[in-house]
């Protein structure tokens, strides 16, 4: 068994309005220090495989079918 | 206090213990009911003990549970349902088809009814803003698709303090106002988006009264076949239970029992598991099929599992429909391992629907859940007699008495009403000069109560399902001015359309509860007729401070006797509303805060009317009577001027004016109708011109003097800027002006001809004084601009 | 055929909420319209009788909404599960000329199937363009105008005018319609010279590069729908179902004469028209 994190960003150049958005509402609490913010989504997973090989191989897929958009997104597969 | 000695395991394996009620002192009840945080006093303690004695043994940890929540003032409104019993409650009207359930349901036409209901989620919403504001929306749609009805518009007034509270200003332990409100707003727009249901009304208030406790009220309007009304009840003995929807967690346990108690510093932190966390892809489908299992007639009941839970509901459907119950705890599915039968049975997860079904109808019902992916799982039986019980795999856990179970205690608690000094004071300023006048104006455009919303209101899906007639905004489609009222055409075949408004004045109610409770009233029937309808239903969401508070409960008193005077008078019932008390922190109280959400009826939405000037050379006439009563105004608020002399209604010249605009308006003399409301005259006509890029001139010499005892006559402040109740702007081609005349005239409604429409600016005179001469364009920018230059100012 | 011959799947799953205003704009004009849950093309939790398949029908629409929630990404995971259990019925139902439509969630599902813009066949393997989140950061709910600048190669446009200008509002947060940043240049050049490009937003002057709020999510070119090579896939932002008729637009008080009919109808009656005179 292998647990997975599959961390899923955006290209460089592409818009991040919710990482813009999080960063003024940190401003409007009052944390100033906070200088920049890039939104990325993490979908940590247990995989069933015989090998990482194999489980790397079915999370490239996974990305390829549904978790990415190969216009905008970037990934990256992450073993726990 | 130590009182663990008083708690017993009830058997080795069973999760559930028995308090020993009646070995405890009177001092060791109130050390319970803390320890428990079910906050039942020690009186209402003590009499559980006596019941429970009378039934020879003490209750489980889940009784007691049970009972903490079904009494608590959220669930049986206990401080409050005297007072509205005694003024509004029950009033006798041909329209109202069901008062008093989850949501009031009311006809429509021949074969429909509309279902209506309105809500707070203040505490939640505090802590939580952005789950507080979902749940809030996701509870109220339940509410309204439980009668039966498909949810068709969701409407919600909030208040906030000032989005430029200083920090320091700011109560320990409580958000920033610019926080709650951006969470709010992102919440309500999150979760109505999502379900396909639109916002078109409400309000964004803000007052420095709200800095420690936000209100945030939801309504919703549904429509539905009467045929297809189905009640919170079970049929009878031999139904089946099923629970559909989400599963069960830990999330919202103690719910209702945290809304009765003031906000401390430590609400923040302690209370958060109070929160309910909505999830919009559960309901949307949940709503799909329960209207489709209703339809197709397989329900003989349903309610949904809003504050109080399994334990509420499962109990009230039971009663209500002559019967009792049996739940099987154990079977109802969980989000996580290991909750006490108690929480299971008190928590307030969302998304869940109970549904009593006849035996032969389950497989039928089991199928039409499965299809759309909702959960659902028989967990229980409709049982003779009057007893609920509760059982965990075969061991009863609880077996109560349903009328002892939702009786719940009724105080008439000591109040006070306050005297309201109603004096009219020398304000000491005199007539302002021009450049004074144009900058009071603009000022007041752009204050936060009246500059516009669109930032809000177009984050907001207000079109969805197509059938949004008069939108939050109307007018010129890039540059529109403020609606009066939102229009719905809910069915296909009709052009019959339902007119939704939510009003009320915080200003007012601070300073005179009784006066503020009539202007909300009387407002939001301004609202409707402005736009053509004629008023139908009323729901009200009453949000006070802590009525345990002798001046508060009397605050609470004087708005509910203002609800049953207006409505009586107008045979309006109050078909559905809710109450939240308690509503306090270290900063003190919120201001009375009746909002009024009023239904109206036009018969064909294409009569429907708009504020916003329609074409040059149309007549201006003002209707109504402006007085001196300037309390709690904007232009008092914005000259720093105390005065609690507010605004008055006269209900035989409400129901004068209103049946005039509506004559003249169903004869289609009149091509825009806006109310006067907040800013008075100056703010009214500035949002007209700025709806209809047009300018406008008019004369307000006689504005003021239209009966000969009125007295003093008015100076220009006044004139401008009263927020007299009962007045109405409207526009008039020439070629009708004898006939709309006529018709004042015949009804009884002041009227003055104050101008023209013409130009790109709003010229104001007082006979040959001119008092402003303002650019529509400076009037727009200043309108449009307020709420935005307020949240990027810092 | 007649139109009630022509059948109009409406395809749903959780989530998708603009079904309701598709119906009705489709029997309104006398077509035969059907709910569809994405289940009965599945064959999943279905009883006797309640499957479906693609091949009843000759117009398939993907309605508005937040089709699961939007999880992981706008219309992905309805795209995903629809191209598994049913994508190649989908493909041959494009081949064989029938019509597709989607409206703000439906296109985004369209695109994320890769029936659009398709270059290259009639569904790309993987999405060759996204609908991002608005460049305000915020869903937007307002009016917007679109420039017919098709050149007739759309079967939903047939009855449109080159160059028209409607009003069909827009309720979205993420449309922002963008293509591979290294291949953009190429393939906005294909969309303009193949006439794949439908509507564009415009303000009332008929400017196409009429800035936020005319344009109100940043789409370059001010792209609001397109089509595939074949014409009859057909994918757009804003929502023409919502103004079928006239008393939903937002200022139809302001000119109390005319017609009832809104500026959304004609796309539905353009379709229908193709269909009939095709099959």
């Amino acid at each position: 068994m292998f647990t997975v994190e599959v961390k899923v960003g955006l290209k460089k150049g592409v818009s991040d309005p919710e990482g813009a958005n999080t960063l003024k509402s940190l401003e409007l609490l009052g944390y100033d220090e906070v200088k920049s913010v890039k939104s990325l989504k993490v979908y940590r997973m247990e995989i069933d495989a015989p090998s990482r090989e194999e489980a790397s191989e079915r999370v490239e897929e996974m990305c390829r079918r549904i978790l990415t958009n190969p216009v905008i997104h970037t990934h990256e597969i992450v073993f726990l | 206090m130590d009182v663990s000695h008083l708690f017993r395991e009830m058997e080795a394996g069973t999760p559930v213990r028995v308090v020993l009620l009646s070995e405890a002192s009177e001092d060791e009840l109130g050390g319970i009911s803390e320890i428990m945080g079910i906050g039942l006093s020690t009186e209402e303690m003590s009499r559980i003990r006596t019941h429970f004695i009378s039934e020879g043994r003490d209750p489980t940890d889940v009784e007691l549970e049970a009972l903490g929540q079904a009494w608590s003032e959220h669930c049986c409104y206990k401080s409050s349902k005297y007072f509205m019993k005694r003024s509004f409650i029950g009033i006798k009207a041909p329209q109202t088809v069901i008062e008093g359930e989850d949501a009031g349901v009311v006809e429509f036409d021949d074969e429909h009814v509309y279902c209506v209901g309105l809500e707070s989620h203040n505490h939640p919403s505090a802590i939580g803003p952005y789950g507080g504001s979902a749940t809030g929306v996701g509870g109220i749609i339940r509410d309204v698709l439980c009668m039966g009805a498909q949810p068709i518009a969701v409407i919600d007034p909030l208040f906030f303090g000032p989005l430029d509270t200083p920090a320091e200003e700011v109560p320990e332990g409580i958000n920033h106002p610019r926080f709650i409100y951006s969470g709010v707003v992102a919440g309500i727009r999150d979760y109505g988006n999502r379900i396909g249901i639109p916002t078109v009304a409400g309000m964004v208030n803000f007052h420095p009264g709200y800095t420690g406790n936000p209100l945030v009220n939801v309504g919703c309007v549904g429509i539905g076949r009467k045929e297809n009304v189905i009640h919170s009840r079970v049929g009878g003995p031999g139904e089946v239970y099923i629970l559909a929807g989400g599963r069960t967690g830990r999330d919202g346990i103690h719910g209702v029992t945290f809304a009765s108690a003031d906000l401390s510093a430590e609400s923040e932190e302690k209370d958060r598991g109070s929160v309910q966390l909505g999830d919009p892809i559960t309901k949307e489908p949940l709503i799909h099929s329960c209207l489709e299992a209703n339809e197709k007639g397989l329900l003989r009941g349903m309610k949904d599992l809003g504050g109080g839970g399994l334990s509420c509901v499962s109990g009230e459907m039971a009663l209500d429909g002559g019967a009792g119950a049996v739940i099987h705890l154990d079977r109802v599915p969980l989000k996580e391992e290991g909750l006490a039968p108690w929480e299971i049975w008190v928590s307030e997860s969302q998304e869940r629907m109970m549904v009593s079904v006849a035996p032969e109808n389950v497989d039928a019902v089991l199928h039409m859940f499965r299809k759309w992916d909702v959960e659902a799982v028989v967990i229980g039986e409709v049982v003779e007699g009057k007893r609920v019980k509760a059982l965990w795999h075969g061991r009863t856990i609880l077996d109560l008495d349903l009328e002892f179970f939702t009786a719940g205690p009724e105080y008439c608690r000591i109040f006070e009403s306050r005297k309201v000094d109603r004096d009219i004071p020398d304000p000491g300023i005199g007539p302002l000069p021009r450049e004074k006048l144009e900058d009071a104006l603009l000022s007041i455009l752009s204050s936060p109560n009246i500059c516009s919303k669109e930032d809000v209101f177009r984050v907001y899906d207000h079109e969805v399902r197509g059938r949004t007639v008069i939108k939050p905004y109307a007018g010129m489609p890039f540059s529109p001015g403020p609606s009066d009222a939102a229009v719905i055409k809910p069915l296909e075949d009709s052009y019959k359309g339902i007119v939704i408004t939510a009003d009320v004045n915080p200003y007012f109610c601070e300073l005179d509860p009784y006066r503020g409770t009539l202007s909300a009233m009387e407002e939001s029937v301004r609202n409707l007729v402005s736009t053509g309808a004629y008023p139908h239903s009323v729901t009200d969401c009453l949000n006070f401070g802590n009525p345990e508070k002798p001046d508060r409960l009397g605050d609470f008193e004087r708005a509910c006797t203002a609800i049953g005077e207006f409505a009586r008078h107008f045979t309006l019932p109050v078909v559905s509303g809710n109450v939240s008390l308690y509503n306090e922190s270290e900063i003190g109280k919120v201001p009375p805060t009746p909002t009024i959400m009023m239904v109206g009826l036009i018969d064909d939405i294409r009569s429907a009317t708009t504020p916003d000037l329609k074409e040059k050379g149309n007549i201006i006439y003002l209707v109504g009577r402006t007085r001196n009563e300037m309390g709690g105004t904007a232009f008092f608020r914005y000259m720093g001027v105390e005065c609690s002399c507010v605004p008055d209604v006269d209900l035989e010249l409400s129901g004068k004016c209103m049946d005039a605009i509506l004559e003249m308006n169903g004869e289609g003399l009149l091509f825009s109708v806006h109310d006067l409301s907040e800013g008075g005259l100056a703010a009214a006509i500035s949002e007209m011109c700025i709806g209809g890029g047009l300018g406008a001139d008019i004369n307000i010499r006689r504005v003021g003097s239209m009966s000969e005892d009125e007295g003093e006559p008015m100076d220009v402040n006044e004139k401008l800027f009263s927020e007299s109740n009962s007045r109405y702007l409207i526009e008039v081609p020439p070629q009708y002006a004898l006939k709309v005349e006529d018709c004042l005239s015949r009804k009884g409604a002041p009227y003055t001809k104050l101008g023209t429409v013409l130009g790109d600016s709003l010229r104001i005179t007082d006979g040959e004084t001119i008092l402003m001469d303002v650019p529509v364009s400076d009037l727009d920018y200043a309108w449009r601009n307020g709420l935005r230059k307020l949240m990027e100012g810092s | 055929m007649k139109a009630d011959e022509v059948k109009v799947c409406v395809l749903r799953m959780e989530g998708t909420n603009c079904e309701q205003e598709t119906f009705d704009a489709f029997r309104r004009l006398g077509a035969d319209p059907e709910f569809v849950h994405l289940k009965q093309l599945e064959g999943r939790d279905t009883l006797a009788g309640e499957n479906r398949s693609l091949d009843d029908y000759q117009i398939l629409m993907f309605p508005g909404g937040f089709s699961a929630g939007d999880y992981v990404r706008a219309g992905a995971i309805f795209a995903a599960r629809m191209k598994a259990s049913s994508g190649r019925d989908l493909a041959r139902f494009i081949d064989e000329g029938k019509a597709v439509g989607g409206f703000c969630n439906g296109f985004q599902i369209m695109v994320e199937l890769g029936i659009l813009p398709a270059f290259d066949s009639a569904m790309s393997e993987h999405p060759e363009a996204v609908l991002h989140a608005n460049d305000s950061g915020r869903f937007e709910c307002r009016p917007t105008l679109l420039k017919h600048v098709n050149r007739g190669k759309c079967a939903w446009t047939g009855k449109l005018e080159e160059n028209e200008i409607r009003l069909i509002p827009s309720a979205h947060a993420e449309g922002k319609f963008m293509l591979p940043a290294e291949r953009e240049r190429g393939l906005y050049e294909r969309l303009f010279d193949e006439d794949r490009i439908v509507f564009r937003y415009s303000d009332p002057s008929g400017d196409v590069e009429a800035p936020y709020p005319y344009n109100p999510n940043g789409s370059k070119f001010n792209i609001a729908g397109i089509t595939n090579d074949g014409g009859n896939v057909f994918g757009l932002m804003p929502h023409p179902e919502r103004v079928f008729f006239r008393n939903t637009h937002p200022d139809w008080y302001r000119r109390r004469v005319g017609p009832e009919e809104g500026d959304g109808r004609k796309i539905f009656e353009s379709v229908l028209e193709y269909v009939m005179k095709r099959f």
